[in-house]
């Protein structure tokens, strides 16, 4: 039997057995069975996309699972990438969850919550596996409606969990209406709904079809992989979600809207015109901007990794939209290294971004806080946390030796590339790409030295901080599987590169592969290199050996009390807040954040001159969001109460609308 | 022959749905009712009759007692509990219903010309009778005060339905006839319950009572 076959019918079986067993067992041993059903699935699923991404396919119809289409899965290279992935968070998330979700206290420990947890991750191994339009959408909702339950698991303790459901589930579902009705348009134009029959039929359809298909499918891939502006869901869901579950969709599923723009896009259109991709990539700059700048005035920390998702989500799209404008301009070299950085930078961002939103959870169980003016000095009481949630930041700044580096550099190689032929608009496009690209990285090693600095450095700035306690060592082991991927991605990116070979060979697109060998990353048809190994040794070198000469050569060290101006000793209100920390970024980008801030000034009642009491309150909603979202809803608002004129109670007019419908249906019958 | 009969019968069958409209008196309307299943089941007879099928003329047997026996036998008890309910009180007067009632016979003509065109036989042409039957059994329940009225409104409809099925498609198996009877039972005893229950709470039958339930 093919290992990819078997690999994913261990994944789907381990599933239902472990919603089964969730639900069944009492809630002492609840957290444990769901989690390691949780990280099974998660297993399997990556062995099927390790043999996948190693060049065994597996193409399967199951005619009797599902009346009228029945089931049809088909796993490729690229296909095998994200099952990858989302196995491989699944891994980390289900060893997590049996630290923390257990033990009644934080965390939800309910049955519903947990036994969703292994059939969500089994919805989102469906849906890279599915070879078809119907079994597709199917994976789709059942991911969709899966992850609102895990969504809403703490809805009794918090009306913002309610909020943020409501939200998640509008914008998820006018995502799915989008997809569906690209799909089927699709299928019905390719006349035959399975993957193979639409791919033999994608180049000869017509641009109106398939630039429609396009359009609709981005619409609601876009939207699921959080790209600003059809981005509000998402701060709110991942924010006001368990930790373990704003990881998984963080970190995967928004994931799986990448590879729906990669799967439409470059394989079942096989490439398609230039708009689509500068349409993509403007997509990609707004959300790296906007996402990144949130991100870095946020004080709640769970909304700046959530934001931060955005940021990176928009980087990835940039990545494809460079893919698709050099695949068109017949750039093929360039083309390959963006659609590699693209997928490497999905992989970096599952990868840290699950750490450091488990680490956000450690946080939020030893403190009941996510406030970073409130936090503080976990260093001391939470050192191995602290330790894993800086790996996790590092490679979220992009910094080297962090695992984002890499493909933020792949990217900028791939939008550095000159092409005579590609046009106007792509040649003035592309450098304003590698600036975006430039400050976003910058903003970001801003946004994660706050988190990190206020966050776990320095004094507790509350008692909640003060008193915070290393977490368990199921969900430290779960953090450190994480990190361990990390780091190994940040030093042998290059392992990755036969993989992403495959899958470029897989796309029609033409696109070259992408040459590496073991230690180094070659841009075959670009003159870089690049070696993530040897520049990790150096920086650590470096620091290892600037440390080791201060202390040979420089003064011996004294303890001496730090200086405070001569006012007392210093408190921990004297240190910087997340607040004060991000307010010059705030000011610099005053016209974009648009913050809405007041300072009240007390004076007593002898003098005006003297200053009794400071108050200064500051609020930064998001502006998207208040001027595109809040009409439309107050719109529909108005509409709903209007229609309400319709239901007058009266029998005979309900009776009359019956009739009325009645009669159209046949004019129209008539008339036709 | 049997094409003149059949054409008499569902000539009767429209003409009783029309009468109904017409006639304000309820138990007029029960009698026209009446005629209405003896039609019907003239249809499903002469059907059965010409098909040389024991299964139609077995389901015509059913369908006679059912639509001119036991639900006339009904709503005649519920007008006797309900004694000072003698008229329809229709929210659109008699003439206008007469001139709508045209409208929908046209129109259900007009619509069912692709059903015609199926299988040209003589009873299919018949067809569009059962729907036009339908629409002003809608009609009648969509413009009449009393909660009786909808019960005779959606027995319309009903009849219409059968009538349709007969003509279209030359016999209906007795299992689905059945299932359709024994359904239409149930929801005339629930409407008879209903009404029994609305004269006991507001003393009247007037279904705009029930206006008060809303909010």
């Amino acid at each position: 039997m093919n290992e990819v076959a078997a690999a994913l019918a261990v994944a789907f079986a381990l599933a239902g057995v472990g919603a089964a067993a969730g639900w069944a067992v009492p809630a002492r041993g609840r957290s444990t069975v769901a989690g390691a059903a949780t990280a099974g699935v998660g297993a399997a699923g990556a062995a099927a996309g390790l043999a996948a991404v190693s060049g065994t396919g597996w193409q399967g119809h199951l005619p009797d699972l599902l009346p009228l289409a029945g089931v049809t899965l088909s796993v490729d290279a690229l296909a095998g990438w994200f099952l990858l992935l989302v196995g491989g968070v699944a891994v980390v998330v289900g060893v997590y969850t049996v630290g923390y979700a257990g033990r009644g206290g934080h965390g939800p420990a309910s049955r519903t919550a947990l036994a969703v947890l292994p059939v969500f991750v089994a919805a989102m191994l469906l849906v890279p596996a599915a070879g078809s339009v119907s079994t597709f959408l199917l994976g789709w909702e059942l991911m969709a409606v899966t992850s609102l339950l895990l969504v809403l698991a703490e809805h009794r303790h918090s009306p913002a969990a309610r909020t943020a459901g409501l939200w998640y589930a509008a914008m998820t579902q006018a995502g799915f209406v989008a997809v569906l009705v690209g799909l089927a348009w699709l299928a019905a134009a390719a006349g035959g709904e399975s993957f193979a029959a639409i791919r033999a039929a994608g180049p000869e359809l017509s641009p109106v079809v398939s630039g429609g298909v396009f359009l609709l499918c981005l619409a609601g891939f876009a939207s699921k992989a959080g790209a600003v502006p059809l981005h509000p869901w998402l701060p709110r869901a991942h924010a006001e979600a368990p930790s373990h579950v704003s990881a998984l969709m963080s970190a995967a599923m928004v994931k799986l809207g990448v590879y729906g723009i990669v799967r439409v896009g470059f394989d079942l259109l096989g490439g398609g015109q230039r708009w689509w991709w500068l349409l993509l990539g403007a997509f990609g700059v707004v959300s790296a901007l906007y996402g990144i700048l949130q991100a870095a005035v946020a004080t709640d920390l769970k909304r700046l990794l959530a934001f931060s998702t955005s940021e990176n989500v928009g980087l990835i799209l940039l990545g494809l939209a460079a893919a698709g404008l050099w695949t068109d301009a017949g750039e093929h070299a360039a083309a390959g290294v963006a659609l590699a950085a693209a997928l490497l930078h999905a992989a970096n961002h599952a990868g840290f971004k699950t750490l450091l939103f488990c680490g956000a959870g450690s946080v939020l169980r030893a403190t009941g806080t996510r406030d970073l003016d409130e936090l503080g000095g976990l260093s001391r009481r939470m050192p191995a946390t602290t330790l894993l949630f800086t790996v996790g930041a590092l490679g979220a700044a992009a910094l080297p030796p962090g695992n984002g580096f890499v493909s933020e550099w792949l990217l900028l190689q791939a939008l550095l590339h000159r092409a005579p032929e590609a046009g106007m608009v792509v040649t003035v496009a592309a450098p304003v790409a590698v600036a975006v690209v430039a400050l976003t990285a910058g903003v970001g090693v801003a946004t994660y030295v706050k988190a990190l600095g206020t966050g776990f450095l320095a004094r507790p700035r509350s008692s909640a901080a003060e008193q915070a306690v290393e977490s368990p060592r199921g969900m430290l082991a779960g953090m450190g599987l994480a990190a361990l991927a990390c780091a190994g991605l940040a030093v042998a990116p290059a392992v990755a590169a036969p993989a992403l070979d495959r899958i470029a060979g897989g796309l029609r697109t033409g696109i070259a592969p992408l040459g590496g060998s073991g230690v180094d990353v070659r841009l075959s048809g670009i003159a870089s290199t690049i070696s993530p190994l040897w520049i990790g040794v150096g920086v650590v070198g470096l620091a290892v050996g600037f440390a080791g000469a201060a202390r040979a050569v420089g003064r011996a060290r004294r303890r001496a009390a730090a200086w405070d101006c001569g006012d007392g000793p210093l408190t921990a209100r004297m240190e910087y807040t997340a607040t004060s920390f991000a307010e010059p970024l705030q000011r610099v980008f005053d016209n974009v954040l648009a913050p809405e801030q007041d300072v009240d000034v007390t004076h007593p009642s002898e003098s005006a001159y003297l200053v009794r009491s400071v108050q200064y309150r500051r609020r930064l909603p998001d502006r998207i969001e208040a001027r595109l979202y809040q009409p439309m809803v107050t719109a529909v608002d108005r509409v709903g109460r209007a229609a309400r004129g319709l239901a007058t109670g009266s029998v005979h007019r309900y009776l009359a609308y019956m009739l009325a419908a009645l009669i159209a249906v046949l004019v129209a019958g008539v008339i036709r | 022959m049997i094409d003149q009969l059949l054409n008499l019968a569902c000539g009767l069958f429209l003409l009783s749905a029309i009468g109904v409209l017409w006639r304000r008196e309820l138990s007029a309307l029960i009698a026209l009712l009446t005629v209405q299943g003896l039609a019907l089941t003239g249809i499903a007879v002469l059907l059965a009759v010409d098909r040389h099928s024991v299964e139609t003329a077995a389901v015509a047997v059913g369908v006679g007692v059912l639509k001119a026996g036991l639900l006339p036998l009904l709503l005649r008890r519920v007008l006797a509990r309900v004694p000072e309910a003698r008229e329809t009180a229709p929210l659109v007067n008699v003439s206008a219903s007469m001139l709508a009632a045209a409208g929908l016979v046209l129109l259900a003509y007009a619509a069912a010309r692709p059903l015609v065109a199926l299988a040209p036989t003589s009873a299919a042409q018949a067809a569009p009778v059962g729907i036009a039957v339908v629409l002003i059994g809608f009609f009648l329940a969509a413009t009449r005060r009393r909660a009786i009225s909808q019960i005779i409104g959606v027995l319309l409809v009903d009849n219409g339905i059968a009538a349709v099925a007969f003509l279209a498609t030359g016999g209906v198996p007795l299992v689905v006839e059945l299932g359709v009877s024994a359904d239409l039972l149930l929801a005339v005893l629930v409407l008879q319950v209903l009404t029994a229950r609305l004269h006991a709470a507001f003393g009247d039958t007037d279904l705009d009572e029930l206006r008060e339930l809303r909010d």
